[in-house]
């Protein structure tokens, strides 16, 4: 104690507060102040606290009670009551000296707003050669004319597309089958490409495609404009042949054999794929994520099936969300063990939730943003000239349903963007604002989806109580902080999922 | 809180004087899928909120059903301090971070200087 004494005295005009200062009488007495936090009761028995900012704190039951009602005692407690203040949850004094800091990774958390819609989708055609069960918008097979998207509305769209402020524009398209429309793709490739230069964006290029008609003519177009390929895989061939139907041919054969291909002329990571589960993945979680693994890819996207368009038109193809989680779960499990194996391989709903978890960012995940996604981070342009909010809306409007429609292609951005349409989805995409969602300690974590909460209960502001979005996400976000504090092993597997690029 | 389970309903007595109206709604919201609620102000003193089952689904009507959704009231009271106690440093939070920097402050101390090396 006797140096400490020195120190300060010799070194009193230092810049550090004095050591008493830091044991403060008020502290001594448990007057600290809240700062804004949030909690919830986990099924391990134990409360997680969150604060403004995403940052997580996992305490014995009752912690928040406590917390709240002043008895954190900076000496008995004194791991809490570092924890506490070390974290923003609470402070020494009405408003936090690093207030600043804490603001500056609000802002952070919010990045996204700052550079406005990056992905414009084009539905370059509504045609399509498979007939797969699930589809979500709808098979058309012939009238070029009617179903392909103009080179009028090509052009009305990159106009559109380049009048955003953000410097980072990615353009993809999609279909029916995208490839089918190969020739409005490369004139569009080729328009876009120059304003790009021309107004220093940087342009991002995706094809989404079930890639069976990919040909050598098509991928040497790819390599030459750094085109990225998206595919669809739903697993071992039993499956994707089951859910992806292709006359006279297999889907999985054509898909598998296309991404071998597209990886030796264009490179590994410039093909991508996505799964959807069905009713019929469900049963084989283990089967699916070892199908993505064998095939090197470096992580799989379990993502459940759309409850747009054709794709729940009956019945047989909708599931509970509870079977959702249990495969979901099933499958991270598998995933874990292969990473304990030596391997690293992600599941991306995951890393979306621990990269806002664990880390100071947040990530452009449509549905999972708040605001919301739509119109922020991404709008449509549809094969008919039409613009919908998300590729979600334009699925709901092949069932006659236009609620999200924004306009056409000849309407001006601004109309279009923040038009009356734009207004009205603005008042819901709020989650801070939303009953069910402002008290929820997951906040942070989630996002509002207006879409979702229209096409499935009807009307676009939701309700939570009997919200799937919301019982899968809040189901998933818990099992991943159990598992961040099972063991330290599973812990840094997650912590590298988060913080690699 | 005077609380009980009283034939088909689950009713519970809040203090106006422990009890936010607002956490009393926000809590009974979450049961609105499953029961039919109802909320009454019972001599300005307390809040009479009766929740009956709406379906016949196994144990609405329970112990375990009664102690969680007393438990809830609680932790909805809470989270309301909470929102409460921290809304003027949640709004000064959110200006500070939409602004462009007309909210800062200058910290104390020198930033060529923090740890005092040149005293």
């Amino acid at each position: 104690m006797s140096t400490l004494e020195t120190t300060n005295q010799s070194k009193k005009n230092r810049k550090f507060l004095d050591y008493d200062s830091y044991s403060s009488n008020a502290a001594n007495e448990s007057k600290y102040f809240l700062l804004p936090f949030k909690f919830h009761r986990l099924k391990s028995g134990n409360e997680v606290l969150v604060n403004e900012v995403g940052d997580f704190l996992i305490a014995e039951n009752g912690s928040a009670n406590r917390i709240i009602r002043r008895e954190i005692d900076k000496i008995k407690d004194h791991k809490l009551y570092a924890d506490l203040i070390s974290g923003f949850f609470i402070s020494e004094s009405p408003i936090d000296p690093l207030i600043d800091v804490l603001a500056t990774r609000y802002r952070t958390k919010k990045l996204f707003l700052n550079y406005f819609t990056g992905l414009h989708i084009f539905v370059i055609s509504l045609r399509c050669e498979h007939t797969c069960q699930y589809c979500q918008v709808s098979r058309v097979t012939q009238n070029k004319d009617k179903y392909d998207m103009s080179r009028y509305h090509i052009d009305k769209g990159i106009e559109l597309m380049f009048k955003s402020p953000n410097p980072n524009l990615t353009m993809e398209f999609q279909g029916g089958e995208a490839l089918l429309a190969f020739d409005n793709i490369k004139y569009a490739v080729e328009r876009a490409k120059p304003i790009a230069k021309e107004l220093n964006k940087n342009l991002t290029i995706v094809i989404c495609s079930n890639l069976a008609l990919l040909d050598d003519e098509i991928l040497e177009y790819c390599k030459l404009h750094h085109i990225l390929l998206s595919a669809s895989l739903d697993g071992p061939k039993f499956i994707h042949d089951t859910n992806r139907h292709k006359p006279h041919a297999s889907s999985y054969d054509l898909t598998i054999q296309g991404i071998k291909r597209a990886r030796e002329v264009l490179g590994h990571d410039r093909v991508s794929a996505l799964m959807t589960t069905t009713k019929l993945s469900l049963d084989y979680p283990v089967e699916i994520v070892n199908e993505y693994f064998n095939l090197g890819f470096q992580g799989i996207f379990l993502r459940n099936i759309s409850p747009y368009g054709f794709a729940l038109r009956t019945d047989k193809a909708k599931y509970d969300t509870g079977k959702f989680i249990d495969f979901y779960k099933t499958a991270l499990n598998r995933i874990l063990e292969i990473n304990r194996s030596g391997h690293f391989f992600t599941e991306d709903l995951a890393r979306i939730f621990l990269i806002k978890m664990l880390t100071p960012f947040n990530v452009g995940f449509v549905d999972l943003q708040s605001p919301s996604g739509l119109i922020n981070g991404v709008i449509v342009y549809n094969y008919d000239g039409t613009v919908y909010a998300t590729d979600e809306s334009r699925m709901l409007a092949e069932q006659k349903d236009y609620t999200f429609k924004l306009g056409t292609l000849d309407d001006s951005y601004e109309d279009l963007y923040f038009g009356d349409k734009a207004q009205e989805i603005s008042e819901v995409w709020i989650n801070e604002s939303l009953a069910g969602c402002s008290e929820c300690a997951f906040q942070q974590y989630c996002g509002a989806d207006p879409v979702h909460n229209h096409a499935t209960q009807g009307d676009m502001y939701g309700f939570r109580p009997t919200s799937d979005f919301c019982k899968k996400n809040m189901e998933i976000i818990e099992y991943l902080m159990e598992l961040l504090h099972s063991d330290d092993e599973t812990r840094k597997i997650l912590e590298r999922w988060a913080f690699i690029k | 809180m005077e609380s009980q389970i009283n034939g088909d309903c689950l009713e519970f007595y809040l203090d106006i004087n422990l009890f936010s109206k607002d956490a009393v709604f926000k809590c009974a919201y979450w049961y609105l899928n499953h029961y039919s609620v109802d909320i009454k102000l019972i001599d300005t003193q307390f809040y009479k909120v009766v929740l009956k089952p709406k379906d016949k689904i196994d144990n609405l009507i329970s112990e375990d059903k009664f102690v969680e959704i007393k438990n809830a009231f609680i932790d909805f009271n809470l989270r309301d301090i909470v929102s409460k106690e921290t809304q003027n440093v949640r709004d000064l939070l959110t200006a500070k971070a939409f602004s462009n920097g007309e909210f800062d402050e200058e910290p104390p101390g020198s930033y060529t200087d923090p740890v005092g090396f040149t005293i």
